[in-house]
């Protein structure tokens, strides 16, 4: 058995601004990726508060109502588009190319590319929410016509705000191509498909996805933008256009996103759990066919957003998106096929992915009942659609990208974060997560509509919104202790050596943080988990 | 053989308090109002019947990730170095846990999918036709057999949106519409929604089943006042229904 030549620690290197912000070397295009994101997560999260500040009572009192239209328009295009997928780009620049032993990404530069046209659209973004004297983009994250149309929206931040998600979609376009050709190129000899960690294997359908989505919604948007600017009437009823026509090429690149925006977090809680039970994932096979099915069932669910427009064909619908639950189920007996009989560390990162595991649970659940088209009349709209999918995205890939960052940060930056802390930040976040979002299935039972800046009092919705408010202001304090505890880590370093957590896949076998060309050797890659195998050779395959 | 005795007894034990358990789920609303009128309802059980399935689910799904945290936790006695079994999963139990999903979702769509019909049903002879026009941001309630229109009062906060008046019982046609944007006609206590898109017309049946006032709103982001675009759905009794019809036709003749 031979053993790799560790890489030789290289001599302190430190990254000066104009490097950070202009080499290609995918390790520092993915944490540019991923710091941008985290740093949109704030923004999204501090225009969420306002929002909720502004809910905590009946009456209207903090904001006005078209400031507010324009809260909840800005807080889902920066969550969405902004801050969840470009982290999980951000995580597959970083480790695609070390999980599968390559030296770097296909197209380097492409790379460094996608990361601008990512940057620069979340500036127009923003933007399109404060920096138009005519009124900022007020029309909710999915633009429905004709509320879209110049007639209603005459404002010049709904352009800044098309042009900023299409720049987002190219980035993504970009993103998918150098994912794919990478991961089909690039792998190290005996890394084969089956072979390939869970993280990679879901980024590149995540990656797929993308690729298929993108380019209609790139073209719904660009006839919206012919519409308002140049006369066109693709979607403007008293011109002879559709409105339904929109919302079907929105969806159908919305409901794919929602897969863009869970897939990347499955793949981390399905690289956390093993390492820490100390055990293989039970069924990869079945894992990661489940991946695959779920990718291609997202394509045929779009209309389960326009149950209640009468335009669509209801039941086939609801069959396509009942069917999403089997492969997703069989996922979570996979994680708990994986804790079985193990030997439980509960390290942060397992402490966010059981976290995740409880609130995703949750999620899909719900996720089944809005799947039948006659329980989404009564849900379409409401709370109770706010409640569900804030427990995949947050519950779900938020907690999961916590977990991500407890896990690999010590690889990216040579240092561990506090296990201490990080517990207090996973209390918080768990707690103050439940107790933002659960009260809100109790509102969309009780009849109250997404995006009301206000509501009546004495009617039900009273208790429910004070209490999310509440949970919004410990979620609050969990992100300042987190951040907290970066700093804290970063200015007294505790060095994380190659591996401080006994892991399984190929990023832990180099240095933490790794040299500019990955590894000096490889070992002999068997199995799905070659850093295992190299610690443990009498139980190699 | 005493653990079997006690296994007998605590399953004994357990039968009538699981059969009580089902007996109170399969009556309890979760949080749903019961639905107003015959369309309600039947989306009513149908809600009952999707959350009694959840319930064991997301009961055993829970129930093995609680065991397994709980039953394979490293020891601190333990060699902090020690590896779980190693094996790598169990083909007839993947079967299993792909198949029993399966059939559940085959059943909730048979469920789904009848409710769905009946709801959509559409009478050849409504008791009552009242066309709904949606505009930003009000409501215009006109009930075209009698020539009587309701309309909202304009405004930018809560103020008593217009009241359209239903008879109890008896079947009512809703032909919905929109002059501009999208909105859509919400009544929580129907269970019920619509899309009012402009350039279409829908149409649905709804038939009340109770009396009261029902607060209705618009549910699809409409713009700047959306948030005040309420109205309220107020059910009688047959007769009652002609008299308020005659006064307002009286009262709008006179106008």
């Amino acid at each position: 058995m031979e053993r790799p030549v560790a890489a030789q620690p290289e001599p302190p290197h430190r990254v000066g601004p104009v490097e950070r912000l202009t080499s290609t070397d995918h390790k520092n295009v993915g944490i540019l990726y991923c710091v941008t994101a985290f740093g949109f997560f704030l923004v999204g999260g501090a225009l969420a508060g306002l929002m909720r500040v502004e809910l905590t009572e009946p009456a209207r009192q903090v904001v006005s109502t078209q400031a507010y239209n324009t809260l909840f328009t800005i807080h889902g295009t920066v969550m969405i588009f902004l801050f969840v997928a470009p982290f999980g780009i951000g995580l597959a620049n970083y480790l695609i190319p070390l999980q599968i032993g390559a030296p770097d990404m296909a197209f380097p530069r492409l790379n460094l590319t996608s990361y601008w046209f990512f940057a620069g659209a979340g500036l127009l973004i923003l933007l399109s929410g404060v920096a138009s004297a005519s009124g900022g983009a007020a029309m909710g994250w999915t633009a429905y016509t004709p509320l879209s149309e110049l007639r209603y929206s005459p404002g010049v931040g709904l352009d800044l705000w098309i042009l900023g998600i299409v720049l987002v979609a190219i980035s993504n376009v970009m993103g998918g191509v150098n994912i794919l050709t990478t991961v089909f190129l690039m792998r190290a000899p005996g890394m084969t498909m089956w072979r390939l960690p869970i993280f990679t294997w879901n980024m590149v359908v995540t990656a797929i996805l993308g690729l298929v989505a993108f380019p209609p919604a790139v073209a719904a948007f660009a006839l919206l933008f012919i519409d308002r600017r140049l006369g066109g009437h693709a979607f403007d009823p008293l011109g002879g256009g559709d409105p339904a026509l929109y919302q079907h090429l929105f969806w159908f690149l919305g409901h794919p996103e929602v897969y863009i925006l869970i897939l990347p977090f499955f793949g981390i809680i399905t690289e956390v759990i093993p390492v820490f039970s100390r055990k293989p994932l039970f069924g990869y096979l079945g894992i990661v066919l489940a991946t695959i099915a779920i990718g291609a069932l997202s394509m045929g669910v779009w209309a389960h957003h326009m149950f209640t427009t009468g335009v669509v064909n209801n039941p086939f619908f609801s069959a396509m998106s009942l069917l999403i639950a089997v492969p997703t189920g069989v996922k979570f007996f996979a994680w708990t096929g994986t804790m079985w009989r193990g030997k439980i560390h509960f390290t942060v990162p397992m402490l966010f992915a059981l976290a995740f595991l409880l609130n995703f649970l949750i999620g899909g659940v719900t996720g089944v009942m809005l799947a039948s088209a006659p329980i989404d009349f009564h849900m379409n709209d409401s709370y109770f659609v706010v409640a569900h999918f804030h427990y995949t995205i947050m519950g779900g890939s938020v907690f999961a990208i916590f977990a991500g960052i407890y896990f690999w940060f010590p690889k990216m930056t040579g240092v561990m974060l506090r296990e201490r802390l990080g517990r207090v930040v996973a209390a918080l976040l768990f707690v103050g997560f439940n107790l933002t979002f659960w009260p809100q299935f109790v509102l969309g039972l009780r009849g109250f509509p997404r995006r009301y800046v206000s509501y009546p009092a004495d009617i039900g919705f009273d208790t429910p919104n004070l209490v999310s408010t509440i949970g919004y202001a410990v979620l609050f304090a969990g992100v300042v202790v987190f951040l907290a505890d970066v700093a804290v880590s970063l200015w007294r370093r505790v060095p994380a050596g190659d591996d401080p957590w006994d892991a399984n896949s190929l990023e832990w076998v180099t240095t933490s943080p790794p040299p500019e060309h990955n590894f000096d050797a490889l070992p002999q890659i068997r199995s799905e988990r070659p850093a295992f195998d190299l610690r443990h050779p009498e139980l190699a395959p | 053989m005493r653990r079997a005795v006690r296994a007998v007894r605590v399953r004994r034990r357990a039968a009538p308090a699981a059969l009580a358990f089902l007996g109170t789920a399969c009556s309890g609303s979760f949080g749903m109002p019961r639905g107003a009128t015959e369309q309600g309802a039947d989306i009513f059980r149908l809600w009952q019947i999707f959350f009694v399935t959840a319930i064991p689910v997301a009961g055993v799904v829970y129930g093995l990730i609680f065991w397994s945290v709980f039953r394979y936790r490293r020891r601190r006695s333990e060699d902090p170095d020690a590896l779980g079994s190693q094996f790598r999963g169990n083909h007839r139990l993947e079967v299993v846990y792909m198949g029993i999903p399966i059939l559940i979702v085959i059943g909730l769509f048979a469920a789904s999918a009848a409710v769905e019909v009946r709801v959509d049903r559409v009478s050849s002879d409504p008791a009552v036709v009242v066309n709904v026009e949606a505009y930003q941001w009000g409501w215009r309630f006109t009930y075209p057999g009698q020539g009587v229109t309701v309309v909202s009062p304009p405004s930018g906060e809560f103020v008593a949106g217009p009241q359209m008046v239903l008879p109890l019982g008896q079947t009512t046609r809703i032909v919905l519409t929109s002059n501009d944007v999208i909105h859509a006609f919400w009544v929580p206590d129907f269970l019920y929604k619509h899309d009012a898109i402009p350039g279409r017309t829908f149409a649905f049946d709804i038939a009340p089943t109770r009396t009261g006032t029902f607060y209705g709103e618009c549910a699809e982001f409409c713009g700047l006042n959306h948030a005040y675009m309420t109205f309220s759905v107020r059910v009688v009794q047959p007769a009652e229904f002609a008299m308020w019809l005659e006064q307002l036709r009286a009262g709008q003749a006179a106008a």
